[in-house]
């Protein structure tokens, strides 16, 4: 058994009297690939940001090598640094290109020099297929093309592991295939990945892990074959049922 | 038309005989209008990131009482000199400090270039503080997110991602204020400093030949303000960076619009004409 990377204990979220998360538990050992599935609002974003500590958890634990990240005195910039985020709207820095984009996590905050990062941003570029588009703005790409080099830049900085927040939901429908090429040939490649999604042939053929969560809890969870094609809840099956008839 | 005639002709005698006092103006009027413009920028983008930077219930007590009280003092800087005339913060300045003081330290013609200095950078910086702000809040939360999700800490994220593009938006800002102060500079005649409009009311005093000298000075102070309005435009431009890129060689995902050749005719589509046309002859 090898150590788990992220291991998320007991996490609440509730923002005012509003409760997100109730209660969340799971873990996440270095080459899983988890998809978290879900209704909108089921609380799958708000996960995904309290394990980049973009949201502050309520109460509960992440622990990241067995080190708790969410207590006081931690520096949150350097586990960020390690654990990598795809947006739903890219946020990618609209006044660089695409190659400075991918240079200035690694410049500014892993200190390397000008010539290695410009070689790793080129080699992550490739392998996401933006190579071409080095010297472009993010205004003159594609949604789908904006993606890609959002990942070319969360794999600039080397991340343990990579979250996906619904990385293809704000994509037109002939542009989420790349994306999901390229989220799948990492897949591969052995990074640990965790995925909000609502692709769920994705789910089920590139995860080997998937968390179905409900109104803030996660229902059920197993292995992909388990889970779509012999769901144990009611909850889940009516999720699948709907997805599947569309 | 003899009007207009005489009214040449007046223009062309002040010009002949006072073009080194009007050309003197310009230079005063605009130089003090650009570095007002400079350092009053500077105040105002000091006053906006402090005003900007974040704090949250769990932040330690020093931290918020400090983060509030800067909030309050630039809230009253920019409050009091929004809100007075710039022609009364000269007289107030001019004569208060000497009066606090004990001594002056505007002397002679050196201190009334300090003084209005002073006067029109902290009246400029008080608007500019509340245009670096709107520029810093109204940069898409998700900028600062992809900032922070890499790991960059909060100095790092305004440097390279928020400040670029916040000042970006806040240049029309930036031109208007610099137009303001070339033609609000005038005001600083009260504590008589020699700019362009003050050249005119020297020079109208000796001959009184008001009409054609305001004309000059109509057509002065248009100029200038063009030619600002010019270079800031030309400056936006080049911040936004080329209008197109050049591809650096062939994407294997998808197929960029340009690269694909059309084929001419429905025959060049069949395989055998397209082997002929490739350089090798059947044999």
């Amino acid at each position: 058994m090898s150590e788990p990377v992220l291991q998320v204990r007991h996490l609440s979220k509730s923002f005012g009297a509003n409760v997100v998360l109730r209660d969340i538990d799971f873990t996440v050992k270095p080459g899983d690939v988890t998809s978290i599935i879900g209704a909108s609002g089921s609380g799958k974003s708000t996960l995904l940001r309290c394990i980049n500590l973009l949201e502050t958890p309520t109460s509960g634990e992440i622990t990241f090598h067995g080190q708790n990240i969410t207590g006081k005195g931690v520096n949150s910039n350097a586990y960020r640094a390690k654990v990598g985020m795809v947006f739903q709207s890219f946020n990618l820095f609209s006044n660089m290109t695409v190659l400075d984009n991918c240079m200035v996590g690694q410049i500014k905050v892993l200190k390397k020099d000008k010539e290695s990062a410009r070689a790793s941003a080129m080699q992550y570029l490739e392998q996401v297929g933006m190579a071409p588009y080095i010297h472009a703005r993010p205004r003159q790409l594609s949604g789908g093309q904006k993606q890609r080099v959002a990942i070319a830049r969360a794999l600039a900085m080397e991340p343990e592991v990579l979250l996906f927040d619904e990385p293809t939901s704000a994509l037109d429908p002939e542009m989420v295939g790349e994306v999901l090429s390229v989220m799948r040939d990492l897949a591969a490649g052995g990074m640990t990945m965790l995925v909000v999604t609502h692709e769920m042939a994705f789910a089920r053929d590139v995860s080997n892990h998937v968390v179905f969560m409900a109104d803030g809890v996660i229902c059920e969870e197993g292995q992909p074959r388990q889970l779509f094609e012999a769901p144990r809840e009611e909850r889940t099956k009516a999720f699948l049922s709907r997805f599947l008839q569309h | 038309m003899d009007k207009l005639i005489s009214l040449g002709d007046n223009i062309a005698r002040l010009w002949a005989a006072y073009a080194p006092q009007y050309l003197n103006g310009v230079r005063n009027t605009l130089v003090l209008a650009v570095a007002a413009t400079v350092i009053g920028f500077l105040i105002g983008l000091l006053c906006g990131i402090l005003n900007t930077i974040p704090y949250t219930g769990r932040d330690p007590m020093p931290k918020r009482v400090l983060l509030k009280l800067i909030r309050g003092l630039v809230r009253i800087y920019v409050e009091v000199f929004r809100g007075t005339p710039m022609v009364l913060q000269a007289v107030f300045i001019y004569y208060g400090i000497p009066y606090f003081l004990g001594y002056n330290p505007f002397k002679g013609n050196a201190g009334i270039w300090l003084c209005s200095l002073i006067v029109v950078s902290i009246n400029t910086g008080a608007y500019m503080a509340e245009a670096v702000r709107g520029g810093i809040i109204s940069i898409d939360p998700g900028q600062t997110e992809g900032a922070k999700a890499i790991g960059m800490n909060h100095v790092q994220t305004m440097t390279c991602v928020v400040l670029p593009q916040a000042i970006r938006n806040i240049i029309p800002q930036i031109g208007n204020n610099f137009i303001i102060n070339i033609k609000d500079t005038s005001v600083m005649f009260i504590i008589g400093f020699v700019e362009f409009f003050a050249t005119h009311r020297n020079i109208v005093g000796n001959n009184l030949l008001y009409f054609p000298s305001a004309t000059i000075e109509m057509l002065g102070y248009l100029c200038m303000t063009l030619l600002a309005s010019f270079l800031l435009r030309h400056l936006e431009k080049r911040m936004d960076g080329a209008d197109n890129y050049d591809l650096v060689a062939s994407d294997a995902l998808t197929t960029t619009a340009g690269t694909y050749t059309h084929p001419k005719t429905p025959e060049d589509l069949l395989e055998r004409n397209l082997e002929t046309k490739g350089g090798r002859p059947h044999v």
